[in-house]
């Protein structure tokens, strides 16, 4: 994120929305509370109550800047062990899969295992070949470049999309419960809303 | 430039034969790529541990049938073989 970035000796760096960056957009309806997230438009791409979204100017809000990890891990359930996989399959080959796992320093049950799941979310694709002495091989090969993009950039949209929706619901079940119960107590009714998942 | 596995796997395809077991020898296989030996016996292991290559004890090399099904997906990525997969049923 190269937005406008603070230095805090004490703690992570943070980062500010920047209007004046090309690296993604928000836009705001002046008429109602909707706001999008748009990357590499330099135009509103989308209207609102019949006019151009407007861009959002006056954000002074300062976020911790995500971490690639944690983001693949958060939005696909892929670790890092996931992601070296993936970036495995863009070089010379054919590897066998325990190459991979000698080369990278996991086990092979785990190449195996991510190598499924990196299928699973369409980032990979598994062909079956015939084998000599019976059965089948199983082939791993990347999807292209374009695929790829589409897929993990829609994917994360669909997170995004999961947790700008779970904040909208956290600021309604806030103001339902200050509108029902103006004299209680507010954070335990607004967890318990909100059951923390395993996993 | 260096000559890759996939390479080796074509000339492999195109000098030796899984249907028929037709065999050709490393040295062969290095003429006509123009490389080193022992480059093209380490990458003809790799293929072998790919299952997609057979090294006889006398040396000599042919391609296997899951060679030659790899090269007929015309893949122009890297793959990543899993031979420890096995559905003998199918």
């Amino acid at each position: 994120m190269s937005n406008s970035e603070t230095t805090d000796p004490e703690g992570p760096q943070e980062v500010q929305y920047d209007p004046s960056s090309n690296r993604y957009d928000l836009f705001e309806c002046s008429d109602c509370d909707n706001v999008v997230l748009v990357l590499g438009r330099d135009d509103p791409p989308v209207s609102c109550h019949n006019k151009p979204m407007e861009r959002v100017t006056d954000l002074e809000m300062s976020v911790k800047p995500p971490d690639v990890r944690q983001v693949l891990l958060q939005t696909f359930g892929l670790p890092k062990a996931g992601l070296d996989i993936c970036l495995c399959v863009i070089g010379e080959g054919p590897l066998s899969a325990n190459e991979v796992a000698e080369t990278l320093g996991y086990d092979r049950s785990t190449v195996t295992r991510y190598l499924n799941k990196l299928v699973e979310l369409g980032l990979l694709r598994r062909s079956e070949l015939n084998r000599e002495a019976g059965g089948v091989v199983n082939v791993y090969h990347s999807v292209d470049l374009e695929r790829m993009r589409r897929e993990t950039l829609i994917g994360f949209y669909v997170w995004a999309g999961e947790a700008a929706a779970l904040i909208e619901d956290a600021n309604l079940t806030k103001q339902d419960y200050l509108e029902e119960n103006p004299d209680q107590e507010l954070p335990d009714v607004f967890w318990d809303s909100f059951p923390e998942r395993d996993g | 430039m260096a000559v890759t596995r996939r390479a080796v796997l074509e000339q492999l395809t195109t000098a030796s034969d899984s249907e028929t077991r037709e065999t050709t020898t490393i040295e062969t296989i290095a003429a006509a790529l123009e490389a080193d030996e022992r480059t093209i016996e380490s990458h003809l292991h790799g293929l072998a541990d790919c299952e997609l290559a057979r090294i006889r004890s006398d040396g000599s090399v042919r391609v296997t049938v899951t060679g030659e099904e790899l090269l007929e997906l015309e893949l122009d990525e890297l793959v990543i073989v899993d031979p420890g997969t096995i559905h003998p049923d199918k």
